[in-house]
């Protein structure tokens, strides 16, 4: 019966023509590393935070008097396994990000922003910063202290362009921080429009953004850890089963260290700050943002100027966007480039010093180290054209071949 | 092979540093003798108790709201047990807030701010805190307005702290099943990857491709 059901189909879908041509007939490279795998463990981790957060909105309260003890109470002990639900995607939003630096980092590793691909890249950045939002909006929901003070810490951010010479008189900041909040201070509207960004129009944007960044990924090809393109029919291998079975055991592995986390160690992504309601009135000790912003807070927080400040991280966004067409160099991945090797790992150091200079109390020894691991980070998007150049003249030198 | 394990190496530390213990960043911690931190760790002996003694000596002023324990004036009040049966033993915060508006504001006008309900105070603040404050909360908070009840009776703190950590925390059964749960879950998943792997040489293998 199920097979005659699956012949009808078959017969009218022709699914397995499209399996076939595009899972089977579809040529990759062979010689794809591990690092390759934090694409499709993105894709899970959006898939998980999708999937948790449906069941989430159907006990979460969006009202200031009773978010937090819908959180804690309904979800947390009322509702059989909803604290699980709550867990994976306290745990899914850390590991989601995680994975994406990663992603984002292997990808500059391999230059695979590079022609045909600059578009995926875009795409690929859009969809980390509209990321970054979604996690931002989603931080306010269970009305917690944390959730509470971050928010106000960085809705004040944008108004750091107020003390610029003159812009500064057009008040653009404040009219952005009291888009953010809906007023002057945080409150139900501000936590009424967090929920619908971060159900509704936020995940949405990023359904579309992955879809096209997975159609462009499929156009251009996926690039080479040898930074040379393949000859698709003569080298490639069916990307099922060389590819889906390898990185589905990776994925297994991704999920296993996954719940290890959501089950044993969440005092990170549920922070016990976070179990004491809102309180306008109290100020706690220590906010800082979540870890994931913690390199732009850094660079935000050592620059002693504001708006200078404000600048230089928005630069940093900037600078990443236009990764692509600051290394025009014509030789592709850092397995065959050793200046472009010396300036990626300036910029692993740089970002993850910022990250955990983030988390400690800011003194004047640590704003010092900030602006040092600032000017690391800057040094890597400034040094890529003057890479690109030499790399130009080694190439034409050795008559235009890659090695 | 070095530069794989350089970054992967670096990768790991820098997430370790984030998620599990970072040694940059200074934390407040609080001393307990051992055998006060046995009493507040088991829940199973000592909650029962330490409800009790929560009653006596802390509910004049704080509610356990997640508890259904509300202070004492609240819990006289008969509208209590009306509101409780339209909305639940777990008042809305709301609702308690207006309804029993005077009490906490006869609260607020003794002590400068409404004293915070303890439902979930275990979990922001720990074990070893609680006691300390608790037993002489001049020392651990100058200025604050909570009076040294407990003060000279560690024991019966301890309990205390037990019957917090019983509200705040899922009960000793339900952990271990959800220990159990968690085992189970990462057994399969391993088990599966390695059975994808194993599946994935056979047909490589057939395929002519390893």
């Amino acid at each position: 019966m199920i097979g005659r059901i699956g012949r009808w189909i078959e017969d009218r879908a022709h699914l397995s023509d499209l399996w076939r041509s595009q899972m089977v007939e579809y040529k990759v490279p062979k010689n794809l590393t591990f690092p390759y795998a934090f694409g499709i463990m993105a894709l899970v981790a959006f898939a998980i935070q999708v999937i948790s957060g449906i069941f989430l909105t159907m006990y979460y309260q969006p009202d200031v008097n009773r978010a937090f003890d819908s959180v804690n109470y309904t979800i947390m002990k009322e509702v059989p396994f909803m604290w699980l639900i709550r867990q994976v995607h306290a745990a899914g939003a850390n590991f989601f990000l995680a994975v994406v630096y990663l992603h984002i980092f292997t990808g500059i590793y391999y230059n695979a922003y590079k022609k045909p691909r600059e578009l995926t890249w875009i795409v690929g950045w859009l969809i980390y910063f509209v990321l970054l939002t979604t996690a931002l909006t989603g931080y306010l929901l269970p009305w917690g202290q944390l959730s509470y003070w971050g928010m106000v810490v960085t809705a004040e951010i944008p108004t750091s362009i107020d003390s610029a010479p003159i812009i500064g008189e057009l008040k653009i900041g404040e009219t952005i921080s009291l888009w953010m909040k809906g007023g002057y201070e945080i409150g139900q509207i501000t936590l009424g429009r967090f929920f619908g960004l971060h159900i509704w129009l936020l995940p949405l944007i990023l359904l579309v953004l992955v879809s096209l960044h997975l159609y462009l990924v499929r156009a251009a090809g996926i690039s080479n850890p040898e930074g040379v393109e393949i000859d698709k029919k003569k080298e490639g291998v069916p990307f099922h089963p060389y590819i889906t079975l390898k990185e589905g055991a990776y994925v297994m592995g991704y999920l296993a260290v996954f719940f290890f986390f959501v089950f044993f160690h969440m005092s990170h992504f549920l922070p016990a700050d976070n179990y004491d309601p809102a309180d306008p009135f109290k100020t706690p000790a220590h906010i800082a943002p979540e870890w994931y912003l913690l390199a732009y807070y850094t660079i935000f927080r050592s620059i002693p100027d504001k708006f200078l400040g404000f600048v230089a991280f928005n630069l940093v966004l900037l600078l990443l966007l236009l990764l692509p067409f600051l290394d025009f160099s014509p030789i592709r991945s850092a397995r065959k480039r050793p200046l472009f090797l010396v300036m990626f790992i300036v910029l692993v150091i740089s970002s993850m010093a910022l990250t955990v200079l983030g988390t400690m109390p800011p003194t004047p020894t640590n704003a010092m180290l900030g602006l040092l691991f600032t000017a690391g980070l800057f040094s890597f998007f400034l040094a890529l054209p003057i890479i690109s150049l030499v790399e130009w003249g080694w190439y034409k030198a050795r008559g235009g071949s890659q090695t | 092979m070095i530069k794989t394990v350089f970054f992967t190496g670096i990768t790991l530390a820098f997430f370790y540093i984030l998620w599990f213990n970072n040694f940059f960043a200074h934390r407040e911690r609080y001393e307990m003798p051992a055998q006060y931190v046995k009493i507040a760790e088991d829940v199973k002996s000592y909650a029962k108790e330490g409800k009790q003694l929560f009653e006596q000596n802390c509910q004049a002023c704080h509610s356990v709201r997640y508890d259904a324990v509300y202070i004492s004036s609240v819990q006289a009040n008969p509208k209590l047990k009306t509101l409780q049966e339209k909305y639940g033993k777990v008042l809305p915060r709301d609702v308690y807030e207006a309804v029993f508006y005077e009490d906490l504001n006869a609260l607020k006008e003794s002590f400068g701010k409404v004293p915070p309900d303890l439902s979930t105070i275990y979990l922001v603040k720990g074990k070893e805190y609680l006691f300390n404050f608790t037993l002489e909360p001049q020392k651990v908070l100058p200025g604050t307005s909570m009076p040294a009840v407990m003060t000279g009776r560690p024991e019966e703190t301890a309990k205390i702290v037990a019957y917090l950590k019983s509200v705040a925390e899922p009960p000793p059964e339900e952990k271990s099943k959800r220990v159990l749960m968690g085992v189970g879950t990462i057994a399969y998943l391993v088990v599966m990857g390695v059975l994808i792997w194993l599946w994935r040489s056979r047909v490589l293998k057939r395929m002519g491709l390893h």
